[in-house]
């Protein structure tokens, strides 16, 4: 029962490919204008032009800037597989242990928003609207599920939705954190990271423990949705 | 309600004696019991429906453009009283969503607005154009096969000040042809509550997609299937029987409102709908259409991709 439930693209084998060539056309070039644009309509109207489009093609996207959002999100979910390699850590003898391979990947991709970090809070935000929190939360889950099993973790037992909701817990809340962090190379995520898996380790994974690292990211997510006076929910 | 509709009757009052003027039994032509009073062998002429009426090709068009003729001056109207107000939102919905008018560093837009009537869509563009994008260049050619239609919507346009900026202009033009408008000529095509009475879908899909600039966008706002079935099996016996009462009330004529009634019905679901503008070469926008109020009506887009001729 719980193993029909779990969702991985390996044993789902991919359905149809989640964006047709104009979209990822338009959208990848998209994306090169976030930095300068922010997440906003002409950063849309921008990678529409540089790929032949027009303006007006924008429509093309139904939920329109967070379809820049999503994008990002998808994409580099999926190309986390061919990106990440645990052999640079291991030698002959020594093997990565589960929970050190689970680093390995939140780190890769948070990397991935390096780029786009001074704009990141901006996706946040329209992650947030009512209307793409289901698209959101289910992107995340997703996320998570891909780090379990690349990390080597496929077990099917109750766990499983602990173990995904508490890494869920943890890869938004130093998502989050990035955002904030100034320092060189993000070395203040880097350790707020290790402090999160290490607190989900030294408690285990119990409920209260996922709850407070939901609690953390609300309210430093609401702050951030303040400051930028988002509306929140 | 019942406030607005007195409100409404006192409204269209005087335009009511020209209506009645119009012989009812022109507006409905059965097909199986005037065979062949038209003297002219057309047994092999491709029929199609006039409601739930079948009648010829050729009779359609002048049909369809008489019930627009009797509709005219009431037209805005019963609209408003059809949909209790709701194709208002619908309408702003759909503007918005095309975000029409210039973008930093882009061009004015082309807009052509097919089927437009009186102007309802078109004022919208324009309105948007300036107020969201600070844009008072992009223009609209409103055109319909009923010059009727478009005197009502240039009466407005005069009324409003728009027709001395020369941004609206208006144009009789059958959906089917687009006969006057060129190649590759256009930004945003907008076709409201407009398709449905069009006898060849496909030829209007086709002509869409030629006037159209690549990248351009196709959009249409119809009356479409209601689901859940419960919801759906309301909704039936509202229009089939509260339209056209309505129609008869507000503006003395039962049997337009009656046929608009009968060709929402007959109209394709959602889903056939955008697979026609599909094969018509458009790439459709996400699952192709999205619903309002439940499926009374819906919006399909379609981008003309830049590869095609
Ligand atoms: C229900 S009105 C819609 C008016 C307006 N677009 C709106 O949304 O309020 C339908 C219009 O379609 C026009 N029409 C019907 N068949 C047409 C055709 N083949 N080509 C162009 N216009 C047509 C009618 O004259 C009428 O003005």
């Amino acid at each position: 029962m719980i193993s029909t439930l779990r969702y991985h693209s390996y044993q789902h084998p991919s359905p149809a490919p989640p964006f047709t060539p104009t979209e990822s056309s338009i959208l990848s070039a998209a994306l090169r204008h976030v930095p300068s644009h922010g997440f906003s309509t002409t950063t849309l109207s921008l990678g529409a032009r540089d790929v032949g489009y027009l303006d007006i093609s924008t429509n093309l996207f139904p939920r329109g800037v967070f379809d820049l959002v999503n994008y990002h999100l998808v994409t580099e979910r999926l190309r986390l597989s061919q990106k990440v390699d645990f052999s640079k850590f291991e030698d002959g003898t020594k093997r990565l242990s589960t929970p050190a391979k689970i680093r390995v990947l939140c780190a890769e991709r948070l990397r991935a928003n390096s780029p786009l970090i001074n704009r990141w809070q901006e996706a946040l935000g329209l992650m947030s609207l009512a209307g793409n929190i289901p698209a959101s939360v289910s992107e995340l889950a997703k996320l998570s599920d891909e780090m379990w099993f690349l990390a080597g973790d496929d077990s099917h037992d109750m766990n499983w939705y602990t173990k995904r909701a508490t890494l869920s817990g943890v890869y938004a809340s130093t998502e989050l954190f990035m955002t904030q962090d100034t320092s060189p190379d993000f070395e203040e995520t880097w350790k707020f990271l290790d402090r999160r898996l290490d607190d989900v380790k030294s408690l285990g994974s119990s409920v209260s423990n996922i709850s407070s690292y939901l609690d953390f990211t609300a309210h430093a997510f609401s702050n951030v949705l303040r400051s930028k006076s988002v509306p929140f929910f | 309600m019942a406030f607005r509709l007195a409100r409404n009757r006192a409204l269209i009052a005087p335009a009511k004696s020209a209506l009645g003027a119009i012989p009812r039994t022109a507006l409905f032509y059965s097909t199986s019991s005037k065979p062949a009073s038209s003297g002219q062998p057309q047994a092999s002429e491709a029929e199609t429906h006039f409601g739930f009426q079948t009648v010829k090709e050729s009779l359609k068009a002048g049909k369809v453009a008489e019930v627009f003729s009797s509709v005219a001056s009431s037209y805005d109207v019963m609209n408003d009283a059809m949909s209790f107000g709701i194709h208002r939102l619908w309408k702003d919905h759909f503007v918005r969503s095309l975000n029409p008018g210039r973008k930093s560093g882009g061009s004015p837009m082309a807009i052509l607005d097919v089927a437009g009537g009186t102007g309802d869509i078109a004022f919208r563009m324009l309105d948007h154009a300036d107020k969201i994008n600070g844009d008072r260049e992009t223009t609209v050619i409103c055109a319909d096969i009923n010059a009727d239609m478009l005197k009502e919507g240039e009466k407005r346009a005069q009324q409003q000040g728009y027709i001395s900026t020369n941004r609206i202009s208006f144009r009789v033009e059958n959906a089917e042809t687009l006969d006057s408008i060129p190649d590759n000529s256009v930004d945003l095509y907008t076709i409201s509550f407009g398709i449905r009475n069009v006898t060849r879908i496909p030829m209007a899909l086709k002509a869409a997609h030629r006037v159209l600039k690549p990248g351009g966008v196709f959009a249409c706002l119809e009356f479409s299937k209601v689901s859940p079935a419960p919801l759906d099996a309301i909704y039936q016996q509202y229009s089939f029987s509260i339209i056209p009462l309505m129609g008869q009330l507000i503006a003395g004529d039962r049997d337009s409102y009656q046929y608009l009634v009968e060709s929402i019905k007959k109209f394709p679901t959602q889903q056939e709908f955008a697979v026609m503008i599909k094969e018509a070469g458009f790439m459709n926008v996400g699952k192709g259409y999205e619903e309002l109020t439940f499926g009374v009506a819906s919006i399909w887009k379609g981008v003309k991709p830049l590869d095609s001729k």
